[in-house]
């Protein structure tokens, strides 16, 4: 394999920009029978909370056209188990890993970065400010921008790790949010998370989801979070991890081709278990069929000055040459 | 572990909407073990998540896989042809605990939990007394006992209507069996309220009872937490920790869809 691939993302080397969704890729040896998780660029890790959480009752997944609704409500075994838990992920994994974060109240999210922040074996850190399915905290703090700016810079107070900012697409302008989450101190953002939706048993005449409501993803988000990352690169400095329905390296192109520096997936891996191999092989080959040296070249190419304005601000951060 | 394109040898309609598939492949895996399930993939790419269907048995390089064409993605497995290819991941989950010399044994299968049976009889059958206990809503319902091959095996059937069989359900014939004989350990899979039921049946009677839970999952190798349940243990994931559960671990039954069976 060449280097091709290779970026540096928030001041880390990666292999290749592919990425696994947090929520969609357990503590990272799950898939482990179907690829060598290692092949990864990175491996976000189910989110986590100071104490363990059971999640949402009932009825947790319902698939719908081209995507699914989850309503899992954060289930995890809280940060102590999760401190166990990582030497022997370490072992296996010799990726980085990226811990995604998640709280209550403002005090639970600080706390919860003290201890990540602690814990050798994190490279980044992924704050959650966006899950649709807790009643408290979650996508409350996403979805206003001044507790959006709250979290993160309380959190970058005692976080000195690169931290990635969730947002949520649930809200009306999400280039505000993104710009305020980069002053507060974001070393990157990643969008988008899913959107709420809902589906109905007709023959039971009720929701299906146990929460009533839950997150959209999968193919059926694509253009959301295409338009919102296409929005959002072109309005800040700092890389753009995007997610949202990704099931192809086309779908992978197109995203880095709106502005993301990496990609994640998540859905796309339940149907196709060897989807991050599939992707990884497509980029390259893509890469030596386009005479592109790095991938980094085409991020935000879909932009209207085809990306060079974006690609400068975020200084080459994004490419390793030689 | 196992992810192929498969090829269909067979695919017929048992009864209703029950149907009975069959695919051959070339590297089958012979260390399956009955209670285990498959995730098989659909065609249509807007159904972006695989189905989970019961092992029935495996028979060399052949998986048996008898499914109930309920939603679209089960709908669109029906319509394979002889020859057509589908793509199986598996096998997953825990099994029933088949690992037992010389015991009497009975086994209850209701409706479409009649699918993981067949595999649990004959991995049993050589070493144990096993009662076989099926019901039914009708006799389409037990239709596929037909295509049984039970040898020593006592058979006992019961459908709602009294089309075949007794008329009553499999929890009666249970209660009858009891009366008459010692029994060490008790499967069963079946729609939530006949699991329910027997499991009650079980612990007044103190005997070991092994139920298999259904409930709707993304992934089927615990990575998502879509298919938690509340158990004794704290929380377990259906696909991973289950689908069989020893029945006193279930805390609360209602946790589970009340409309689901088993795998």
């Amino acid at each position: 394999m060449s280097n091709r691939l290779n970026i540096s993302f928030l001041g880390k080397k990666l292999n290749n920009p592919i990425m696994t969704a947090s929520g969609c890729f357990g503590y990272g040896l799950e898939y482990k029978n179907y690829f060598n998780p290692n092949e990864l660029g990175a491996a976000v890790l189910k989110g986590i909370t100071m104490e363990p959480r059971n999640g949402n009752p009932g009825t947790r997944i319902a698939e719908t056209p081209s995507g699914m609704l989850n309503s899992v409500g954060l289930e995890n075994p809280g940060i102590e188990e999760f401190k166990k838990l990582i030497p022997s992920i370490k072992k296996e994994l010799n990726i980085p890993l990226v811990a995604n974060i998640n709280g209550k109240i403002l005090e639970e999210y600080i706390e919860i970065a003290k201890e990540v922040e602690q814990i050798e074996e994190i490279e980044m850190v992924e704050l959650n400010i966006s899950c649709p399915n807790v009643k408290d905290g979650g996508m409350a703090f996403g979805a206003n921008p001044e507790m959006a700016r709250l979290v993160t810079r309380e959190v970058r107070k005692v976080l000195s790790k690169p931290m990635i900012v969730k947002l949520s697409p649930n809200v009306t302008n999400i280039v505000e949010i993104a710009k305020i989450v980069e002053e507060e101190g974001a070393n990157g953002v990643a969008l988008i998370n899913t959107l709420l939706g809902m589906a109905v048993d007709i023959r039971k005449r009720k929701p299906i989801l146990g929460n009533i409501m839950g997150g959209l993803s999968g193919p059926a988000v694509k253009p959301v979070a295409l338009r919102m990352i296409y929005q959002v690169s072109q309005a800040v400095s700092i890389p753009v991890l995007g997610m949202g329905g990704i099931s192809s390296t086309e779908d992978a192109i197109e995203f880095i081709m709106v502005g993301a520096s990496a990609i994640s997936l998540g859905t796309g891996m339940f149907g196709n278990p060897t989807l991050p191999i599939e992707i990884k092989k497509g980029l390259e080959k893509y890469c030596i069929e386009n005479n592109i040296e790095n991938i980094s070249e085409i991020v935000g190419a879909a932009h209207p000055d085809g990306g060079a304005a974006y690609r400068n601000r975020l200084g080459g951060n994004n490419e390793i040459k030689g | 572990m196992f992810l192929e394109d498969v090829k269909v040898i067979e695919n017929i309609q048992i009864a209703d909407n029950y149907y009975l598939m069959r695919v051959e492949g070339k590297k089958i895996p012979q260390h399956s073990k009955p209670g285990q399930f498959f995730m098989l993939q659909c065609k249509d790419n807007s159904k972006v998540l695989r189905r989970p269907i019961s092992l029935h048995n495996v028979d060399g390089n052949i998986l048996e896989f008898y499914y109930e064409a309920l939603g679209k993605g089960t709908k669109e497995f029906t319509q394979l042809s002889i020859g057509e290819t589908i793509n199986v991941q598996g096998p997953l989950g825990n099994g029933y605990d088949t690992d037992l010399k010389g015991k009497n044994i009975v086994v209850i299968g209701g409706g479409m939990g009649m699918a993981p049976i067949k595999y649990l009889i004959k991995d049993l059958k050589d070493n144990n007394d096993i009662t076989f206990i099926g019901g039914g809503r009708n006799a389409g319902a037990v239709k596929i006992i037909e295509k049984f091959d039970f040898e020593n095996i006592q058979l006992k059937v019961a459908t709602d209507d009294g089309s075949v069989g007794i008329k009553g359900n499999t929890v009666d014939i249970l209660k009858e069996v009891l009366k008459d004989q010692h029994i060490d350990i008790i499967y069963t899979c079946g729609p939530h309220p006949m699991m329910e039921a027997v499991a009650k049946v079980a612990q007044e009677n103190n005997i070991r009872c092994q139920i298999s839970l259904e409930e709707r999952m993304a992934c089927g190798i615990k990575a998502c937490v879509g298919c938690s349940i509340l158990t004794k243990k704290g929380m377990k994931k259906v696909c991973y920790d289950g689908p069989v559960f020893e029945s006193t671990d279930i805390v609360d039954v209602d946790v589970v869809d009340p409309n689901g069976g088993c795998k």
